[in-house]
């Protein structure tokens, strides 16, 4: 049920709509007394979590949509980010830009890598109504 | 939602090419950033300092198009500085480990003194 520690935001599938989704976000850790820096990095975490759920999730489908759903309870800011995809197939490895700037590696996976060190806690392959979850978590102290 | 295309002034200052992008770094900035960099080859510059606005959104697929030319500067031998970085972005460039392959300097003054005597 949506209450007043709870925000939803309802995106076209198609690149640059994140920003949509951090403007809002921010604004709403703000108003919950995240600083600045912290604010930085959930901005960073949400755009990338959009960003694999269109490229990704939806795989460009025009009439997807990306849903991002926020709420704030006992000193802790949950996010998650629902994609009409079927999520990860494999382990993803950690970027390795020695590899990538020898051409031996693709210059991908930067995402989900900023994902989990920007945040506290962020998990994959959650599913809920038929829709793939990302779910992120950031702890308002500590 | 449209990416309005990077606006990218090229700027010599002695041996050293600046490349002062404005706007957004993501996966549009492509054509830009290669233009750009491919445009400087002409001048074969031994130091290039990329200048980002402190405002802009960067995202991974930035990080990514940004890298590739990390990796055409290595072949070519080119240092590369950068600057112009929010506190956030210079912690994110770090993590992901372009500070191996550059240098981040806090602004385009100290940046163009430092890189002036690197021989």
């Amino acid at each position: 049920m949506l209450d007043e520690q709870t925000v939803e935001l309802n995106l076209p599938s198609k690149l640059g709509y994140e920003r949509v989704a951090i403007g809002g976000l921010a604004a709403f850790a703000k108003s919950v007394g995240f600083s600045s820096p912290r604010i930085e990095d959930l901005k960073t975490s949400v755009a990338e979590a959009c960003i694999n759920a269109m490229q990704h999730g939806n795989k460009g489908k025009p009439d997807a949509r990306v849903l991002v759903t926020s709420k704030f309870q006992d000193d802790v800011l949950w996010i998650s980010v629902f994609d009409e995809g079927t999520g990860l197939k494999a382990k993803l490895k950690d970027p390795d830009i020695e590899r990538i700037i020898e051409n031996l590696d693709p210059p991908v996976g930067f995402g989900v890598f900023l994902m989990k060190r920007l945040m506290d806690k962020v998990e994959f392959d959650r599913t809920s109504n038929h829709l793939h979850e990302v779910r992120m978590m950031m702890k308002l102290k500590g | 939602m449209n990416q309005r295309p990077n606006e990218i002034k090229i700027e010599s200052h002695g041996d050293i090419l600046l490349l002062d992008i404005r706007g957004d770094v993501t996966a549009f900035s492509e054509p830009s950033l290669n233009s750009a960099y491919n445009s400087s080859k002409e001048s074969s510059p031994k130091k290039i300092l990329l200048q980002f606005e402190e405002t802009s959104y960067i995202n991974s697929g930035g990080i990514a198009v940004l890298i590739q030319v990390l990796a055409q500067t290595r072949r070519n031998n080119q240092k590369i500085g950068i600057t112009g970085l929010s506190d956030h972005f210079k912690k994110v460039f770090n993590m992901v480990g372009i500070t191996k392959f550059a240098t981040i300097y806090p602004n385009q003054q100290d940046a163009l003194k430092a890189m002036s005597s690197i021989s």
